[in-house]
């Protein structure tokens, strides 16, 4: 215990080291402008942005694993509601900072509460992040005592809003991209289902490598039979999450359209080669073969291994989905489009095509948003959960661990019901 | 009503850049950005030509916004900073941007510059008409037809420099001005037309 005690103090401090540098840059940052990033006129989004999209998705799997449990009865999955809501809760809240760090003009920001648009999408995104917030939040308030009567309800209730609004999160951000008709790449009615499935299979294998960790942690058991089963799952997941990727490029390959073509050679042969084929590969047909064999999956390291190459491959996917789009101008021509900063020589104050690369600033401030949501997690976990007896750990899969975790989730009723049964 | 617009003649634009620096000038746009460019079509460098010898041909496009009627950047602002005005123009009130920049990414033509860092000028100082605005960092910003010209019934600077008249400024709603005879009888055409944004600003041979 002591060991497990240390470790977690080490990481915490790691984090907080790091989230410290992350402000100061992001200071830096409100001080010089957004000069100091790698974005400009021509790709005038860029790993902000991508991060957004990225923890909007990774936000899917915890609220959606935990209100489906409530909505469709799926008893199995209630017991990781904790884990899976407060994963939730951080990476919405994470999403949401790479938003507001993006802004050029934060000292702004009000103006969305008092000058409002209802056409824009980033406006809808707003409004639909901040219901997604909110109802993490009484979520997890409620999950506190969910054997209570009363608070039993309360989350049967709001375990029907959060699936909707859940399915909402993604589509709206979708539409951020996916109703600019100005970009080829983006502009398609699939935006929605595909972000609604990345966030699915990138969500869910977030979830089970934190549960993972959590077992050894010992901060929270998941039997290796549910992990198994989510596992199962997430292969389903995945293979939506594919079909997508494919009727999309399929679609816009077969006309042979120029536009779109630019697109497509752009990301099998072009500068996003890498980040598209090890999505198509690593992200999806690896951990897909991984995890579709039962026997397979009832291996721990394999579902972490399949896990985290599914949530590498959705990022990747947001790099690609975003930036592609920039490269190629709808009007070009030399000397093409002034690229936005003074100190530029003469020569490379203009750009043919859209360039960007990451610096250092956006690069830092990244990793302190990614630092501090697992210092969020790791702080709140023992909180929310509570220590596990150490005699819980070692009768794996025994009736009274289930019988005590049913207690604990679905009231003294449903434990009764499932001693039954087992018995 | 009124539709504030440019008609620009491609046969007799020379490709002279006078009217990017027109703009830059009067509009007090800082280093690094232009409202206005004028692009070599199809080419990486400029004036070059597009072909094989000797079936060659080079084309110039002066490109800015484009003042459109259905304005894609308008719609996906969220809080409303770009607006289109009684005179038909496509204008940006900079103390509403939040500086976003999912304009930028609407905007068919790459019409819009941002304000990365600190606006730097050279001369260092503010060289553009006394009544233009001068924009901060971290806001959106592009042609406005002039505006505090156009507001005074004088043309936009790029029409008043261009030295071979290649530019017509007036009113489309007016089917006698000479910018609507114009399109009407050069069989004008507007740039992306398959985007629905339906330019105000329009291009003839």
């Amino acid at each position: 215990m002591q060991k497990a005690s240390t470790k977690r103090m080490s990481l915490l401090i790691v984090c907080a080291l790091l989230t410290a540098t992350g402000v100061g840059v992001w200071i830096y940052q409100i001080t010089q402008g957004l000069a100091i990033t790698g974005m400009n006129n021509g790709s005038s989004w860029g790993l902000y942005i991508a991060c957004f999209m990225f923890f909007v998705g990774l936000s899917a799997g915890g609220l959606i694993v935990a209100s489906s449990a409530s909505v469709f009865g799926v008893r199995d999955f209630k017991k990781v509601s904790r884990p899976a809501v407060l994963l939730s809760t951080v990476c919405i809240i994470a999403a949401a900072a790479f938003i507001l760090i993006d802004l050029g003009g934060i000292q702004r920001v009000f103006n969305l509460i008092i000058h409002p648009n209802l056409t824009s999408p980033l406006m809808w995104d707003v409004i639909v992040i901040s219901v997604y917030l909110l109802i993490n939040l009484v979520y997890l308030v409620l999950l506190r005592k969910p054997d209570e009567q009363r608070s039993a309800r309360a989350l049967a209730i709001t375990s029907r809003f959060a699936l909707p609004v859940a399915i909402l999160v993604h589509s709206v951000t979708a539409w951020i991209f996916g109703l600019e008709i100005a970009k080829a790449g983006w502009y398609s009615a699939i935006m929605a289902p595909l972000f609604v499935s990345s966030a699915l299979d990138s969500g869910l294998a977030l979830l089970l490598v934190v549960l993972v960790v959590l077992n050894a942690a010992r901060l929270f058991e998941t039997s290796r039979k549910l992990i198994a089963s989510l596992a199962g799952l997430l292969a389903v997941f995945i293979a939506v999450d594919a079909f997508m990727v494919l009727s999309e490029i399929i679609t816009m390959a077969y006309p042979g359209a120029p536009e779109e073509a630019f697109v497509l050679a752009e990301l099998t042969r072009g500068t996003m080669a890498p980040w598209f084929w090890f999505q198509v590969i690593g992200g999806l047909v690896v951990p897909f073969l991984l995890l579709v064999f039962s026997r397979l999956r009832e291996k721990t390291p394999v579902v972490v291994v399949a896990s985290t190459l599914v949530v590498l491959g959705v990022f990747c996917k947001r790099i690609w989905l975003l930036l592609t789009s920039f490269i190629e101008f709808n009007v070009s021509g030399a000397p093409g489009l002034a690229f936005g900063r003074a100190e530029r020589t003469a020569t490379e104050t203009w750009t043919l095509v859209g360039t960007y690369s990451p610096t250092w600033a956006e690069l830092l401030i990244t990793l302190g948003v990614l630092a501090l949501a697992v210092l969020v997690y790791t702080l709140l976990a023992p909180r929310l959960f509570g220590t596990l007896p150490t005699h819980a750990l070692h009768d794996d899969d025994s009736t009274e661990r289930h019988a005590r975790a049913d207690v604990l989730l679905d009231g003294p009723q449903a434990a009764a019901g499932t001693q039954a049964e087992v018995g | 009503m009124t539709r504030l617009a440019i008609a620009i003649s491609q046969e007799r634009c020379t490709g002279c850049q006078t009217c990017v620096n027109a703009c830059k000038m009067e509009n007090n746009v800082p280093m690094g950005m232009l409202w206005n460019r004028v692009i070599t079509v199809g080419t990486d460098v400029m004036d070059g030509a597009v072909g094989s010898y000797p079936n060659l041909s080079k084309e110039y496009l002066p490109l800015a916004c484009q003042h459109c009627e259905n304005p894609a950047c308008m719609a996906v602002c969220p809080v409303g900073a770009t607006y289109k005005d009684e005179k038909g123009r496509v204008l940006i009130n900079y103390d509403l941007c939040i500086g976003c920049r999912i304009c930028m990414a609407a905007c068919p033509y790459n019409a819009r510059c941002f304000n990365w860092e600190e606006p730097v000028r050279d001369p260092d100082f503010n060289y553009g008409h006394r009544d233009v605005p001068v924009r901060p960092r971290g806001v959106t910003e592009k042609c406005t037809l002039c505006k505090e010209r156009t507001d005074a019934d004088l043309e936009p600077m790029c029409v008043v420099c261009c030295p071979t008249r290649a530019r017509t400024y007036g009113d489309l709603d007016d089917p006698e001005s000479e910018i609507s005879k114009l399109i009407r009888e050069k069989h004008a055409y507007q740039l992306l037309p398959e985007r629905g944004t339906n330019p105000q600003v329009h291009y003839y041979k």
